[in-house]
């Protein structure tokens, strides 16, 4: 047998092992997103067996308990953000006209989605890798399993389901405050007139439809993410508490990746201009 | 002034929640004594301990230790009490991230003001002294409960405490590994000088072990007495401890 | 009756924020007093230096290119349609400089650090270490939570620091790859529009945002009580506090330093 292998081989090896380790968690995260999606079918098909009340319960515990932290947050980024918006105007172009249709573009199609989905991800994210993955060490997924009844089934596709639902209905809260408090910031600070800021006709169907969709891919994103790192949790509580943080961290870089990448196919979209 | 105990408790009274555990516990220890508290579980054995060290506030009522009033002390005003009165914990709390020498060099660095390498020299004799030796890098997570136990000692030892108190350390150890417990406990006190109280409910331990045992029961020192004397006592509630019996005078509460 | 209900939720949780704010008020005022003079550590805050560190860079470093790129992709357009391409640069890095990169990189950081913050220190306590520790005559907040603090709040400096370079990066290349601008109009458009000021102002949010994170993510793991499932929600305290303290504070230093 030679001598230990060689600086260029190790270096490889230094470098392939995290692509490979990527790659494997990649294709299980698809993996429980099929599952779900299979789980939605098998409930909401022919003689599934749904139970009642658990996509209202879930709907509960994400909305519900996230309302104050999200309109808290997005009112305050929100007016940061048009400060930071009107300096950047007036100092670039001079005049601030077109900072309520720009500001609106960005809080429908971009920040108002993907900030309220991150604040979602800390708050929903960590709360279901918890619950999934103290399930998981107490084995009580083996239980359900032995009871006939598919965890994704039972734990993730209801959450699934009501993840969405909830994500674009505060997204749709969140982006309005967002829009509101900056309005209010530009008016008291800039003297821009509410009247050319508060203009329904600004709306554009692109934005929202843009904005929906991302909001409908973060909110199905967080689910899986969390529910991933939930289902590889091992060992103890501590396990558990290492499930959490990669849920929260996952679920936050999944919504901004899945962001940059909704944001160019628009570009491509719309040939290039937003 | 009259001359007080090493360590005194006067009229200690402490209640959790509305609900009164110690209710007026005098207590006097002598210097150098192994001095055992028992009782059953809540009666507020591991609380009288706690308290000497600064952990729980009493209500009302005195400590002292080595002419000091130590009760009215607030966290800052204990560390040099915990200097001298050091606490072996019931899961001996070793730090999970360090190996049993980094546990024990820790307390040596800080105090000692020893280097690190040093001190980790010197930890290692230490666990050796512990019969710990080939141990000495592994993880309290790696270790049984009797291994931690006595690691914890030596970790506590450090210090150079006057008093130890051991908080249950037999307690869910087999019989030979409480029995060196037993004998690390009565060697501290007979080649160092410390004065010892533990917490137990192990009946080899207390005959084999204490000087004195103080019998805790409704929150007062029910019986203070030799371990013979204490075996020989006409007292029913004593005696249905000592014996070990389900029923009888004792009121338990909870059951 | 709803609204007493309500009210009553609604007092009972005011009530629980103010106990939690003042905590941290409480555990900031014992870290700055074990800072002055200067009395920690030194081996446990090279320890989570070291760790932090290692820990948070690949994320960090991800997440602000693709948040460099975004602002790329957001602000572009609107400037080309304008026909001052030559801005673009500046456009998105205004925006990377003073708020997206500190505020993203900030709840990165929460998410990654924090959060394992609270757990470890949370099971510490849970366990009694945290005891241990005192009984031993050692001070907790010395020994432990003033290297954590401090780490917290070097490492996120640095990492933003890091980061804004790696989003101007990012941003650089998306507007070449998806804007066909090229890399010396986005140097340019950089290095001669954005001024240190732009570049300090993110410093300073990152740096209380380091301290937010820092003292929320310890107050919360050392406030423990439950056993493991106490660990579990002390962690989500820590991190939804954590986020907004980051907002909060990105308010008032936007203001501030106007």
């Amino acid at each position: 047998m030679s001598a230990a292998p060689s600086l260029p081989v190790r270096a490889l090896a230094a470098l392939g092992r995290p692509v490979v380790a990527a790659a494997r968690a990649t294709l299980e995260l698809w993996g429980v997103l099929i599952g779900t999606l299979a789980g939605i079918i098998r409930s909401y098909g022919k003689g599934g067996r749904r139970p009642r009340g658990a996509v209202l319960a879930q709907m509960y515990a994400i909305g519900n308990r996230s309302l104050v932290f999200v309109a808290v947050t997005l009112g305050f980024i929100g007016m940061v953000m048009m400060y930071q918006a009107c300096l950047q105007f007036s100092r670039a172009i001079g005049d601030l006209s077109q900072v309520g249709l720009q500001f609106l573009r960005l809080v429908v199609s971009d920040f108002g989605p993907t900030l309220t989905a991150m604040m979602l991800a800390t708050r929903v994210g960590a709360g279901i890798a918890a619950e999934i993955g103290s399930m998981k060490v107490t084995e009580q997924l083996d239980a359900l399993r032995m009871s006939g009844v598919l965890p994704i089934d039972y734990l993730l596709v209801p959450r699934f389901l009501a993840s969405i639902v909830m994500t674009v209905a505060l997204t749709i809260l969140g982006a309005a405050i967002m829009y509101g408090a900056g309005g209010l910031t530009a008016w008291l600070s800039f003297g821009v007139n509410p009247r050319t800021f508060f203009d329904p006709a600004m709306v554009q169907p692109r934005h929202l439809a843009l904005g929906l969709i991302k909001a409908v891919t973060y909110g199905a994103a967080i689910p899986i993410v969390s529910g991933f790192c939930g289902l590889r949790a091992r060992g103890s509580s501590e396990g558990v508490g290492w499930a959490t943080t990669a849920a929260v961290v996952g679920s936050s870089f999944a919504v901004i990746a899945l962001d940059f990448a909704l944001s160019v196919g628009a570009l491509w979209l719309f040939g290039g201009d937003l | 002034m009259t001359a007080r105990a090493f360590v005194e408790f006067i009229g200690v009274e402490k209640a959790f929640a509305g609900k009164p555990v110690l209710r007026g516990m005098d207590l006097a220890i002598g210097k150098g004594e192994i001095l055992y508290i028992i009782g059953t579980s809540g009666v507020g054995k591991s609380v009288t301990i706690k308290h000497l060290v600064g952990f729980l506030p009493i209500d009302r009522g005195e400590i002292w230790f080595d002419g000091q009033r130590v009760d009215q002390l607030d966290e800052r005003g204990f560390y040099p009490v915990r200097r001298r009165v050091g606490m072996v914990f019931q899961n001996a709390t070793l730090f999970d991230a360090m190996t049993l020498t980094e546990n024990v060099a820790l307390p040596l660095r800080k105090h000692q003001g020893l280097g690190w390498k040093a001190a980790l020299a010197d930890a290692r004799r230490r666990l050796a002294q512990v019969y710990l030796a080939d141990f000495a890098d592994r993880y309290p997570a790696e270790l049984s409960d009797g291994m931690r136990k006595r690691a914890a000692i030596a970790r506590t030892l450090t210090l150079a405490p006057e008093v130890v108190l051991f908080d249950e350390p037999t307690t869910g150890l087999d019989p030979v590994n409480a029995r060196r417990i037993d004998r690390l406990i009565r060697e501290l006190s007979r080649s160092l000088g410390v004065t010892a109280v533990v917490v137990s409910h192990d009946l080899p331990s207390i005959m084999a072990v204490a000087d004195r045992v103080a019998f805790l029961y409704q929150g007062r020192v029910h019986a203070l007495a030799t371990p013979t004397a204490l075996a020989a006592s006409a007292d029913p509630i004593v005696q249905q401890f000592i014996a070990g019996r389900s029923s009888g005078p004792m009121e338990t509460p909870g059951f | 009756m709803i609204g007493e209900r309500t009210l009553t939720l609604l007092g009972a949780r005011a009530i629980a924020v103010t106990r939690e704010v003042g905590g941290i008020a409480l555990m900031t005022g014992q870290v700055l007093r074990a800072l002055l003079p200067p009395r920690l550590d030194g081996r446990e805050l090279v320890r989570n230096l070291h760790r932090m560190g290692n820990r948070s860079l690949p994320i960090v470093a991800l997440t602000a290119f693709f948040a460099g790129g975004l602002m790329v992709v957001q602000s572009a357009p609107f400037v080309k349609r304008l026909g001052a391409t030559s801005l673009a640069g500046w456009a998105a890095g205004y925006a990377v400089l003073r708020e997206i990169g500190p505020i993203l990189i900030g709840l990165m950081f929460s998410g990654r650090v924090g959060a394992n913050n609270t757990a470890e220190l949370g099971t510490m306590t849970v366990t009694e270490q945290l005891d241990g520790l005192r009984a031993l005559a050692i001070d907790p907040i010395r020994y432990l939570i003033v290297p954590r603090v401090l780490a917290m709040l070097i490492m996120l400096t640095a990492l933003t620091i890091i980061g804004d370079l790696v989003a101007l990066v990012g941003a650089a290349v998306v507007a070449y790859l998806v804007l066909d601008i090229d890399w010396r109009t986005m140097y340019f458009s950089f290095a001669d529009n954005l001024t240190p000021h732009d570049f300090f102002h993110g410093v300073y949010k990152s740096v209380a945002f380091g301290a937010a994170i820092a003292l929320t993510s310890c107050y919360f793991g050392v406030t423990v009580k439950g056993g493991a499932v106490g660990v579990g929600r002390a962690v989500n305290a820590a991190v939804v506090a954590a986020a907004v303290s980051i907002m909060l504070l990105d308010f008032f230093i936007t203001y501030a330093t106007a």
